[in-house]
């Protein structure tokens, strides 16, 4: 394993911002780390990457232990936070340069190393420039570079993509799956989470400080695909069809967007035939009948809002 | 050679620009402006056509000078350090310097050791100005070689206050304020209560058994360094200055000299710089261990 953490618990006087959290990284894996905002990601991230003492419990990187060995860590781990943090009074290589020593490299090597990363974040035409004069993408993407510069194997990225344009996005969407080819581990936090179940070889779903899910994409979503959506489009007679569906035990919740119904039900594929048999048989005019595929969206949603009902 | 990346890129962006240029050429020329105007106001521009001119006089035309240095590294050094970890924080950048393999002691030093370079280079670039009282002697080169040295353990002292205060608090002016008391506390406080003991004795108490020795009033005074000042000061046109100023550094030096113990042996501004010395060390390791993210509450 890459990381570990062991029961970890962080609290802020009386908010409890991490609870009894455990989880597990293996090496070379891209970890996508999915929560709403407040819900302890940063916390978590911030614990691992030492910046941040925990309350209790334990985060492992290679082995090491966070707390008593923070330097040893520190070698190992690239951290590249949710805000810029640059200076705007550097030029890109000065900047560049200046973690570079702080990472311990110097001279030709810290040079060679900034010329390779920033051609891997697509900044090369713009070593000369001022930071202060780079677009939010291209800070971004100098952040990216920076945080490699001592060429980590591990990397935590929190929310990379955040406040990006489209364009923006997707160039570092493209940076990060040239970092999954260079066998990087990467802990990825994000709110777009279409993108990290593109990107990501597992991910991990945590609620108010809780980890709700966690395993491959794919077991994520085999996991919660009981409960799925079908998008009905009738002809006429829509008030009958929706009486028909009620009388099922496996249908929840049904709505009426635009003409089209969308039915919750909790089972796969085989209800699904069960659900058009049963309007077909009644002579129901079925037009469209569309079961919705298991999205990382639907599975946060559903886990997070379950956790709501179980505190209530 | 390998530099302190802190203070590499301080000094990059620094001194880039235009703006620490002008910033010491009109620092030069104020010291050159203090200089003119005293000896113009001592008449001693026109030495052959009347004026009184007088050696004596261009010692304490130094003096003045190394007062107003001295008055200014207490100005210049907290307002520099007393924010080099606050706007780090308030700039988002020192989470990205913790998160790297420097440890926090290397970034603390780094930070004093940008403060101890923008003060040494105000020195240097006065040195110029300083050299003109060497014309009219009284003033040799060691002395000036001291008072440099006095100089930057000063402000390493100042910086390592600096950069302590800005450890603790989150708000720029949060920690330039308390740098300032705490540095007024520590520097001026014991010297005012010297002073306001000496002109109570010579105003009411002379002649009636007030008799203030070393040992009760001057060890309170090491880690002053208004008290390791007085080394450089006094040679003046009275030997020791003038008015209560002077007569104090004449009740220092008389009571060093009664001392029989080690401390005899020490001019006060060893004295001085020694405690600074510890005093910075102990600042030093604090500031670390505050700044050391795994002991941060949050």
């Amino acid at each position: 394993m890459m990381v570990t953490v062991e029961n970890l618990t962080k609290r802020y006087k009386k908010t409890l911002a991490v609870d009894e959290l455990c989880m597990g990284i293996p090496e070379g894996e891209i970890y996508g780390f999915v929560g709403a905002n407040g819900a302890g990601k940063t916390t978590t991230m911030r614990i691992i990457a030492g910046l941040l003492a925990p309350t209790s419990g334990k985060v492992f990187v290679d082995g090491i232990d966070v707390t008593k060995e923070p330097l040893r860590v520190k070698k190992h781990l690239g951290y590249m936070p949710d805000f810029f943090g640059v200076y705007d009074d550097l030029k890109v290589t000065e900047y560049m340069g200046f973690y570079g020593g702080l990472q311990g490299i110097y001279g030709a090597e810290c040079e060679k190393l900034i010329d390779s990363l920033l051609e891997l974040v697509r900044l090369t035409e713009k070593k000369e420039a001022y930071v202060d004069s780079l677009s939010r993408g291209m800070k971004q993407r100098l952040c990216l570079a920076r945080s490699l510069i001592h060429d980590p194997r591990f990397l935590i990225l929190d929310e990379p993509a955040s406040g990006l344009d489209p364009r923006a996005r997707v160039e570092m969407r493209e940076i990060l799956k040239e970092l999954r080819t260079m066998g990087k581990t990467v802990l990825i936090s994000s709110h777009i989470l279409t993108e990290l179940s593109e990107l990501c070889t597992s991910i991990g779903i945590i609620d108010e400080g809780r980890l709700v899910a966690s395993g491959s994409v794919s077991q994520v979503l085999e996991k919660m695909s009981h409960s799925e959506s079908i998008k009905i489009k009738v002809l006429e007679r829509q008030d009958e069809a929706v009486k028909i569906l009620l009388e099922m035990p496996e249908i929840g919740e049904i709505s009426s967007v635009s003409g089209t119904l969308e039915v919750k039900v909790k089972g796969g594929e085989k209800l699904f035939a069960k659900v058009l048999k049963a309007l077909v048989e009644r002579d129901i005019p079925v037009v469209s009948f569309h079961p919705e595929e298991g999205s990382l969206e639907s599975v946060f949603m559903q886990l997070t809002e379950r956790g709501k009902d179980n505190d209530n | 050679m390998i530099i302190n990346p802190i203070l590499k890129k301080d000094l990059k962006t620094k001194l880039r620009g235009w703006r620490t240029m002008v910033l010491i050429c009109c620092y030069i020329l104020l010291l050159a402006a203090i200089l003119f105007v005293y000896f113009a106001g001592n008449n001693m521009l026109t030495p052959r056509t009347g004026g009184n001119y007088s050696p004596r006089m261009a010692v304490d035309a130094y003096n003045l000078l190394i007062v107003f240095q001295f008055a200014l590294l207490f100005l210049v050094v907290p307002a520099i350090t007393a924010t080099s970890i606050t706007s780090e924080r308030e700039r988002q950048t020192l989470d990205l310097m913790l998160v790297t393999k420097t440890s926090a002691t290397r970034i603390v030093l780094g930070k004093i050791m940008v403060s101890i370079a923008h003060t040494m280079l105000l020195l240097i670039a006065s040195m110029p100005v300083l050299g003109v009282v060497f014309f009219f002697g009284g003033v040799n080169f060691v002395d000036i070689a001291k008072l440099l040295l006095f100089y930057v353990i000063t402000s390493f002292f100042v910086a390592s206050c600096g950069v302590f205060c800005s450890t603790l608090f989150k708000r720029n002016i949060v920690s330039i304020i308390t740098t300032y008391i705490f540095l007024g506390l520590i520097t001026f406080g014991p010297f005012i209560a010297l002073l306001i003991s000496v002109y109570v004795k010579e105003l009411r108490l002379s002649g009636v058994g007030f008799n203030p020795t070393y040992g009760t009033y001057l060890k309170p005074l090491f880690p002053s360094s208004v008290f390791g000042f007085t080394s450089f000061y006094y040679g003046g046109s009275n030997m020791y200055g003038y008015g209560l100023w002077g007569s104090m550094c004449q009740e220092i030096e008389s009571q060093m000299a009664r001392e029989t113990g080690i401390l005899r042996l020490f001019k006060p501004w060893i004295v001085n710089s020694i405690f600074n010395i510890v005093g910075s060390a102990i600042l030093i390791l604090l500031s670390a261990v505050k700044l050391n993210p795994v002991r941060r509450k949050s």
